[in-house]
């Protein structure tokens, strides 16, 4: 966040907006701290549903959406770091993707990164019937959680993993909210070390910038 | 004053826990468009859930007329040889299958049987709907102080939505 904040304050664009948004079932008591230590300029909203994560059929964080000042989508989910702090994690470099974010700014619909209508289509995937189960399954499960029934909520929080394996926002969170190790046999590292290479995120794709 | 509250809300619940074990109805919640409702569920043998027509209108507002099942201008039909599925009188209650309903709508449906809780998901005609307009979809979501925003709030600004997370 501190990351974005610098970057939103020196692009200092009057027809630009980051809205940022927690994917945490903790809601503020969790996200909170981060956002104040920031102190953001720009917009930082808190989703204790992961309402977004499943309005736009995300699956990790993360996550960008361009979205135009007509509403409508330009770029579909990619990841999205403002920094390199994790780059030895994941090997993405945040560099050209802030270089396309100041380049759409400047040129609007312009922009070599903008995609077109045909394109963003291509991109974006209609959810898969398991992936409607799992948002439900997980949606009940944070209900039992914050009902302060968190042990009867882990078999559908796995329910929601089982029927979207690929979902680490669905596997992060729900192993942040108890003991990964004992109640789901695993943790972050182990699984992030199981993917033995196969890239963590989906792989981003900038169109080649000619330098002058 | 709240403590009492409090006290007479938890005894009315155990009251009503420990009456609905004498009969065939049991308490239940349903969680419809996100807003959990408690409503009296039918358990005859089944595994549906069946709630009365005043439950599904507090749940759901949803209400039963001729021509479907409705709310505003929204009618669902019901498949005239399957009424029997949907619809049951039993005593003085009309009786409404709210999860055959679901699968007629193409609704997803978690079920919590230890805790009776229902969880319905948002219909196939309400998923995905902007993967043909590409308009962003809305929602509107607090910020730290607890003030709401709305994503058309920012129509006529690029908007860059990026999500994070705390875990």
């Amino acid at each position: 966040m501190p990351g974005w904040q610098t970057f939103y304050h020196d692009l200092n664009a009057k027809n630009f907006e980051i809205i940022s948004i927690a994917q945490d079932t903790g809601g503020a008591k969790d996200a909170a701290p981060w956002i104040t230590a920031a102190k953001p300029e720009y917009t930082a909203l808190i989703d204790d549903k992961h309402l977004v994560t499943q309005l736009y059929n995300m699956v990790n964080v993360p996550t960008a959406v361009w979205i135009n000042e007509k509403g409508m989508i330009v770029r579909p989910n990619e990841v999205a770091y403002v920094d390199n702090r994790y780059k030895a994690m994941h090997g993405i470099d945040a560099g050209p993707y802030l270089d396309a974010i100041r380049d759409w700014v400047a040129n609007g619909d312009r922009s070599t990164f903008v995609m077109s209508e045909q394109e963003v289509k291509e991109r974006l995937k209609p959810p898969s019937p398991e992936r409607a189960m799992a948002d439900v399954e997980f949606a009940l499960a944070e209900y039992l959680h914050k009902n302060g029934n968190t042990a009867d909520a882990i078999a559908h929080f796995k329910e929601a993993q089982r029927l979207d394996p690929d979902n680490w926002n669905y596997k992060r969170q729900a192993w942040a909210l108890s003991d990964a190790e004992k109640n789901y046999g695993t943790s972050f590292m182990k699984e992030v070390q199981k993917l033995n290479g196969k890239p963590y995120y989906a792989p981003r794709k900038l169109p080649e910038v000619k330098k002058p | 004053m709240l403590k009492t509250l409090v006290c007479i809300a938890i005894a009315s619940l155990l009251a009503a826990a420990t009456s609905s074990a004498a009969t065939d109805k049991d308490r239940a919640a349903v969680i419809y468009d996100g807003v959990p409702t408690e409503v009296t569920a039918s358990s005859e043998a089944s595994k549906d859930l069946w709630i009365t027509m005043d439950d599904l209108k507090r749940a759901t507002r949803f209400v039963v007329k001729p021509q479907g099942v409705c709310r505003d201008e929204l009618c669902f039909p019901l498949p005239a040889k399957r009424k029997a599925e949907f619809i049951s009188k039993r005593g003085a209650d009309t009786w409404f299958n709210l999860t055959a309903f679901a699968a007629l709508v193409k609704q997803p449906v978690a079920h919590d049987e230890k805790n009776g809780v229902w969880y319905f998901g948002k219909r196939d005609d309400e998923r995905g709907t902007y993967l043909a307009s590409l308009e962003a979809p809305s929602f509107t979501l607090p910020d730290v102080n607890g003030k709401m925003h709305s994503l058309a709030d920012y129509r006529g600004k690029k908007v860059l939505l990026v999500t994070w997370a705390s875990w």
